[in-house]
């Protein structure tokens, strides 16, 4: 049993690689298209061999868009200065009020607590497009409509809940005698949160931040209906490569591998974060 | 050992690759005689329930041999072995009674429903759960399923009765009423058990033999009152007896006709050159430094003797637990009647050379026990 | 610093964990809580913690009412049966724990851990987190914890109970000393009798949320309130034999396996009553056939326990009876032997009411040697 046989791993690395080959050759695809010119992409049979060109980053980053009749302006570097701010203020925002609340629900059992914290989690069931409608009108008449700050707002029914949950599980899982015993030594309560709830939910409180940054970013449907040109993310914003004249297929996956690859990047990073947070706390050390 | 019914033959067991891994049993070999009860004792981690497993299949050997009853087995699955086990987390099936997790491997074995049920009953009054027969593993205490599921193991027709902590988790009040009970049982019928504890009083109290284990290695293989009188080492002279053994270095050096030994303190402890053999007199003063041990029960109070100060003396309603400040260290003596002496106060402690056990201080193996040279 | 409590009282949803419970300890003296898990005692030391409230009842800590009073001003050190170390930080910053609390300087709770660590010998573990000590380096570290801040009151959650034997016998017999050094005023919680009896000035018996007995290690063990008391205390277990006191001239007598046994005299007004007789394993002996009053025994089986040797055996009747004699002395070759009993060590017990018998006081001299 110790010494695995050479078929065993041979048959193992042939499994693997078809894993890996499903799931990575969308993405890998669209690398490949990215630098190439729409009329390569749309050879038929397509074939992986073509000249690399880098005019689908260019446009981009210049802002200007090359059509075959007119030229376009867009404002994907501002899209995607969009979509950062947005994300990392949201998920900034959730995390001050998340986290205490989810200590709150954790540890400070009161009454109504279980159902408030359920009602918080169901505003993820809800359709988003549902909600929208009604936000749109309040929105406008109260003034929110296309700001930073109505969106930011409206991102905390997607990151808020998120961040409650996950955070929640963790403070569930410190034992309540570190804490009494931390009490009993002598600390008040907000030094005992500061000093031991803190620290020890620290991993799922990254993981949580982690997730709703990700969540945040690849929200579409708020931003397009409530934020304008100057306010949308990179999710909107790519809906302009789909012009009058044609689908600018090969910008559009320039796009998305310059809107993927923060979070890809984050993702790979803090992959052990992730698993964690996803598993909702269910890691003990 | 003329007809041994279970022989462990140079066991290792390796978790990981062989000779790379992490070592958990280093070769191990004993025999088992038909009708003994065996106790593999050991604190966490000392390889013994590795041992047990193996036994029982669920761990690969990794080197050597066990066989049973004849039939080498340690290639069989462990259904094919003709063992029965109680495990420590009991693991009784959730979803049927205390009654038919007994039965179920009597039901099984093809025996009619009548002689089942009258076995249920009998084992069920021994272990005192005739009254949650019918109730389900989660609705009992962790004590009563622990004895449920050693009624099951014990129930079963098998070549070896293997216990993993089988009493760890029951209630003080039983624990010896039902070890005096299982010895019982188990002798009565001639079957041959071994039980893996950390609890050394367990394994004085049921075992014939015990193996007492420490780092994988087999430390000593013996009955009970061999342990106590002969411990082979430091390691089973400290480890087996509660409370455990006093333990001093020494100085040996010899003045007339007496051996004294120095202890740390610069106070001499002397004997008569008389009380030790020849051969073992020169063997010890060839060494020079020794550990020596006592026995806390041997050590007596006694107006001859050497100075000791009471720092404790617990009243136990059948023992008298005394600590004194001794040569630099701590003396444990038992009594069984209750000790007036006040905290604070001296004592004259006295030592019986027949009751001193000499060890090595290098190697910890023993070298005398009382005049007795050790093998 | 004395403790007292009066009528305490709580449930957790509709369960009563504690019911009317009144203790009072005597500055710097070690109250210990006794009794089998999940009787509540737990519960106790957290109310008097402050970490849990009250549903009824006054805590008072050196004269003061705790109502009210946050876990951090009651000064209170608490060790966990768990011991609740905090995983993310060193034994060392564990045990300061309760000196930053005090706003001592840095060189203050230097000297101040060096010294618990020596004398609890961890000095060489005092880097270590804690999922690097072993079990006895843990609670060594949440007893140096407990004691750092010097707190007036000390609360002991059953501290020994996860450590290894060898080690829980020499934390009972070096822990009292250490706790009188202290000199704080010490409830001590455990499951094991020796601990209560080697640790106690008093025992608190508590059962299903109820102080049952209170009294020093000789009251509970020689005149427990009740055989359930009865049958705590001690290993192996008081023998319970059902008997019906008869009158005997001026004495009392019951009968085991169709042999009389005299008892005090003073427990006349228990004659004709259904009894239950106890008898300490050591309160009875091996003897010879022919001696007075020998009850004739089947040995089923022996066993050594902590330098006794039990003797499972059976009574005529059908009765099992544990035996114990220290080691070493004769005992019974197996098969039947005889067995008397120390009369003036037995215990008169109502039956339907498990209460003990006190006898009438008696004249000197009269009653049974």
């Amino acid at each position: 049993m110790q010494q695995k046989s050479t078929l065993e791993q041979i048959l193992r690395g042939v499994a693997l690689a078809c894993v890996i080959f499903f799931f990575m050759f969308p993405i890998f695809w669209i690398l490949l298209m990215s630098f190439q010119t729409n009329e390569t992409i749309l050879r038929v049979p397509p074939s992986m061999v073509f000249e690399p060109t880098l005019t689908n980053y260019r446009s981009l980053i210049s802002g200007t868009l090359e059509g075959s009749t007119a030229t376009l302006e867009i404002k994907f570097m501002g899209n995607l200065w969009n979509s950062l701010f947005l994300s990392v203020t949201s998920v900034t925002v959730g995390l001050i009020l998340g986290v205490p609340a989810a200590y709150a629900f954790a540890k400070l059992k009161f009454r109504g607590s279980e159902d408030i914290a359920f009602t918080l989690l169901s505003f993820r069931f809800a359709p988003p497009l549902l909600v929208l409608l009604p936000l749109t009108i309040y929105f406008q008449q109260l003034g929110l409509a296309d700001t930073y700050f109505g969106l930011i707002w409206v991102y905390q029914l997607i990151v808020l809940p998120l961040i409650l949950w996950i955070v929640r599980g963790y403070f569930e899982d410190i034992p309540s005698d570190i804490e009494y015993a931390y009490r009993i030594a002598g600390h008040g309560f907000w030094t005992t949160f500061r000093k031991i709830a803190l620290p020890l939910a620290g991993p799922g409180i990254a993981a949580a931040g982690l997730l709703a940054f990700i969540f945040a970013w690849n929200n579409f449907i708020f931003a397009l209906v409530l934020a304008s040109a100057d306010k949308q993310p990179v999710t909107v914003g790519a809906l302009a490569f789909i012009t009058a004249a044609g689908i600018n297929y090969g910008q559009i996956a320039a796009g998305i591998m310059l809107s993927i690859a923060p979070t890809f990047a984050l993702a790979l990073y803090a992959q052990r974060y992730l698993v964690e947070g996803l598993s909702l706390g269910a890691v003990k050390g | 050992m003329s007809n041994p019914i279970l022989q462990l033959k140079k066991i290792d067991k390796f978790y990981g690759p062989i000779n790379q891994g992490f070592q958990a049993v280093k070769d191990v070999t004993f025999d088992v005689a038909k009708g003994d009860i065996i106790a593999l004792l050991g604190s966490s981690g000392c390889g013994k329930t590795s041992t047990l497993r193996m036994i029982a299949g669920f761990e690969e050997v990794s080197r050597g041999g066990i066989s049973l009853a004849g039939r080498e087995v340690h290639m069989l699955p462990p259904a094919k072995r003709k063992v029965a086990m109680a495990f420590e987390g009991y693991s009784l099936y959730p979803t049927v009674t205390v009654r038919n997790n007994i039965a179920f491997a009597l039901k099984s074995s093809g025996k009619s429903s009548t002689a089942v049920g009258k076995s249920v009953e009998e084992i069920a009054v021994m272990l005192e759960i005739s009254e949650i027969l019918d109730r389900y593993p989660s609705s009992i205490s962790g004590g009563q399923q622990q004895r449920a599921s050693l009624a099951r193991a014990l129930i079963r027709d098998a070549d070896l009765y293997l216990l993993d902590e089988p009493m760890g988790q029951l209630e003080p009040q039983l624990r010896t009423l039902l070890r005096g009970r299982i010895k019982h049982y188990i002798k009565e019928r001639g079957l041959t058990a071994i039980l893996v504890t950390h609890d050394q009083t367990e394994a004085n109290a049921l075992a014939d033999k015990i193996a007492v284990m420490e780092g994988g290695e087999l430390q000593q293989y013996a009955s009970p009152e061999e342990i106590k009188d002969a411990p082979a080492n430091l390691f089973t002279g400290t480890f087996v007896g509660e409370p455990p053994m006093n333990v001093f270095a020494a100085k040996v050096t010899t003045a007339s006709d007496a051996l004294i030994f120095t202890l740390q303190d610069e106070s001499d402890l002397s004997f008569p050159q008389a009380a030790f053999g020849e051969t073992l007199r020169s063997r010890i003063l060839a060494m020079g430094q020794v550990m020596l041990g006592v026995r806390p029960y041997a050590v007596r109070r006694h107006a001859s003797g050497v100075q000791a100060r009471v720092v404790a003396n617990q009243w136990l309603g059948d023992q008298s637990h005394i600590a004194a400040e001794f040569a630099g260290g701590a003396l444990v003596l038992v009594e069984h009647d209750r000790a007036d002496v006040a905290e604070g106060s001296d004592i004259a402690v006295h030592f019986d050379p027949a009751d001193l056990h000499i060890f090595d201080p290098t190697t910890g193996a023993a070298v005398s026990h009382g005049a007795k040279i050790a093998s | 610093m004395s403790l007292k409590l009066a009528g305490i009282t709580k449930a957790f949803k509709k369960e009563i964990v504690l019911q009317d419970v009144s203790l009072d300890v005597e500055t710097g003296k070690t109250l210990v809580l006794f009794g089998p898990s999940g009787a509540g005692k737990t519960v106790l030391l957290r109310l008097i913690a402050g970490v849990i409230e009250p549903d009824a009842g006054t805590i008072q800590i050196a004269g003061r009412d705790m109502e009210g009073v946050e876990p951090e001003d009651r000064d209170v050190g608490m060790a966990f049966q768990n011991f609740a170390l905090f995983p993310h930080m060193s034994a060392e910053d564990n045990i300061a724990s309760p000196l930053t609390a005090q706003r001592q300087s840095q060189s203050e709770i230097k000297s101040g851990i060096q010294a618990l660590a020596k004398l609890l010998k961890i000095e060489h573990v005092l880097g270590h987190k804690p999922k690097e000590l072993s079990n006895g380096q843990k609670q060594r570290t949440a007893l140096a914890r407990a004691l750092a801040g010097k707190p007036g009151s000390l609360l002991l959650d059953d501290p020994l109970r996860n450590v290894d034997a060898k080690l829980r016998f020499e934390m009972r017999l070096e822990l009292p000393r250490l706790l009188k050094d202290q000199n704080a005023t010490v409830i001590y919680v455990t499951q094991d009798y020796k601990e209560a009896m080697a640790f106690g000035d008093q025992i608190a018996v508590i059962h299903e949320g109820q102080v049952q007995q209170i009294g020093t290690p000789e009251e509970i063990y020689l005149t427990p309130a009740t055989t359930e008391i009865a049958r705590l205390f001690g290993d192996p277990v008081i023998n319970l034999m059902d008997v019906a006191p008869e009158a005997r001239g001026r004495m009392v007598s019951v009968s085991v396996s169709d042999q009389p046994i005299m008892l005090d005299p003073g427990y006349a007004e228990m004659v004709g009553q259904e009894c239950v007789l106890g008898v300490r394993p050591e309160a009875f002996r091996f003897v010879e056939p022919n001696s007075p009053s020998a009850i004739p025994v089947q040995v089923e089986t022996e066993a050594p326990l902590n330098e006794k040797t039990v003797t499972l055996v059976l009574t005529a009747g059908g009765r099992e009876v544990m035996v114990t004699r220290p080691s070493g002395t004769p005992g019974p070759n197996g098969g039947t032997a005889h067995i008397t009993i120390d009369s003036a060590a037995t215990l008169l017990f109502d039956r339907a009411s498990g209460r003990l018998c006190v006898p009438k006081a008696t004249i000197a001299g009269e009653a049974i040697a």
